[in-house]
């Protein structure tokens, strides 16, 4: 990675995070759907960063969601799950054929069927566990199974009109 | 050994991975027990400013409601005043004397929201004033339109706020309405809310046998110390039995619109102090 490439990535970070503290934060609707787009901090890093360093950069920024929803712990602990998950979702959906080509995980690299389906499956799983640990037991099942449902279809959406908007 | 080292170094990634969800984990639950670490939650100075900023915009949209609220409470207290002054004048003189501290034991002070989630399990506020304005931990909170909450923790200029809309909040409310007045009769009950709905939240340990109806006045009862009497719960929407149950299962819909709550009230009750020791006393000695 050449530094343009870092700062590039380290601008998409703040947009994201800005954008989740600032405005979405607040944005829930009816009260089922949350709008977590920070997630696309982890999904959108590139392939070839080591795993330990995902894993750092994870645990930062979930903690600092935490910090804004006044639940420390909470967002960090679903957020290093999803950035440990990920390499291996990446090999298990991308299989790559030998040597010839990494994924370069972009929304115009990837087309918008497979990227969808990317960040469709690691942000279903990081919200699984996150509304899991936030109702604390099974009490609430079905209200959290249509929390996670709605949010993830909102988050996804959402990450999608983002990266396509800024994808040139 | 070297091979020791060699299988640390291979699953490097699983154990900073199991590392970092344990550190996630201890801080989920210190936080939910006491809130000591407070650098992580919205009492942290920064994090407090940053969300003031984003607020002050918010607040000008807020301007007309705001308003509304004052002026609709503003004609409640003159109605109060007027009916407090009739009463003055023809009570009998050696019935029960207030003692004059007692009536004067709540101080208001007002507070501005700058952060407020109503859709998780647990939901808490922040407020813009702390222990250098004279909050404690333990207070109540109420807003124009009914009650609010009880500050959890506080820095010099912030508060958190355990709202109503949380998972292990009581309040001990009381049903008003016609016929319980008239029978001197009185239901008290214990408010807490069931996770779903921030409208709505359930009345329970209210004898079945007692007039209530839908659409009744639930208000915060005297058996408490942190809320002043008669202040607002909400109304009911739904009541029912169960043939097996000895109390109502009640749905009360909530008087404070917990999304767009802007100003809210500090209480202060000077003798929560004393009332509480002199309980604690009482506990103690029965041991």
């Amino acid at each position: 990675m050449n530094s343009q490439q870092v700062i590039k990535l380290s601008l998409t970070l703040v947009i994201y995070l800005i954008l989740q503290i600032f405005i979405l934060r607040n944005f829930v609707l009816a009260n089922v759907a949350f709008c977590l787009v920070y997630v696309a901090c982890i999904l959108l890093l590139p392939n070839e960063i080591n795993t330990s360093i995902v894993l750092v950069i994870s645990f930062v920024i979930g903690l600092l969601v935490d910090i804004f929803y006044n639940t420390a712990g909470l967002h960090a602990s679903a957020t290093v799950l999803l950035g440990f998950s990920r390499s291996t979702v990446i090999k298990y959906l991308f299989p790559t054929k030998g040597l010839d080509t990494e994924v370069v995980i972009s929304l115009r690299d990837m087309g918008a069927e497979r990227f969808i389906r990317y960040i469709a499956i690691l942000t279903l799983a990081h919200h699984t566990v996150l509304f899991f640990i936030e109702a604390g037991n099974f009490d609430l099942f079905l209200i959290t199974i249509v929390k996670i449902i709605c949010s993830v279809l909102f988050t996804t959406v959402m990450i999608f009109l983002i990266q396509y908007l800024r994808r040139d | 050994m070297s091979q020791l080292i060699r299988l640390i170094y291979k699953s490097r990634n699983l154990l900073l991975f199991i590392i970092l969800e344990i550190l996630s984990f201890w801080l989920l639950v210190k936080n939910n027990g006491y809130w000591e670490v407070s650098f992580f939650n919205t009492s942290n100075y920064y994090a407090a400013k940053t969300l003031e900023s984003s607020n002050y915009i918010k607040n000008y949209m807020n301007l007309g409601d705001v308003n509304q609220q004052l002026a609709t409470e503003n004609a409640k207290l003159h109605q109060q005043l007027v009916a407090m002054q009739q009463l003055i004048g023809n009570r009998p003189k050696d019935a029960y004397k207030i003692d004059s501290i007692y009536a004067t034991r709540f101080e208001f002070k007002v507070a501005k929201v700058i952060n407020n989630t109503v859709s998780l399990t647990d939901n808490y506020i922040t407020i813009d004033k702390g222990s250098a304005d004279g909050v404690e931990k333990g207070m109540g909170v109420i807003c124009p339109q009914g009650v609010v909450g009880i500050v959890k923790s506080c820095n010099d200029h912030m508060s958190i706020v355990t709202s109503i809309l949380h998972s292990n909040f009581q309040v001990s409310s009381e049903v008003h309405n016609q016929t319980l007045r008239k029978n001197n009769d009185k239901a008290l009950g214990i408010g807490k809310w069931n996770g779903a709905n921030p409208r709505i939240i359930n009345l329970t340990t209210i004898d079945r046998f007692k007039p209530i109806k839908t659409g009744d006045s639930v208000t915060t009862s005297e058996q408490n110390s942190v809320f002043p009497t008669n202040i607002m719960v909400g109304k009911i929407r739904k009541q029912g039995t169960k043939p097996d149950q000895p109390f109502y299962d009640i749905e009360v819909e909530l008087s404070t619109d917990f999304p767009n709550l802007t100003y809210v009230y500090i209480v202060n009750n000077k003798l929560k102090k004393e009332q509480d020791l002199l309980e604690e006393n009482n506990t103690q000695t029965k041991q």
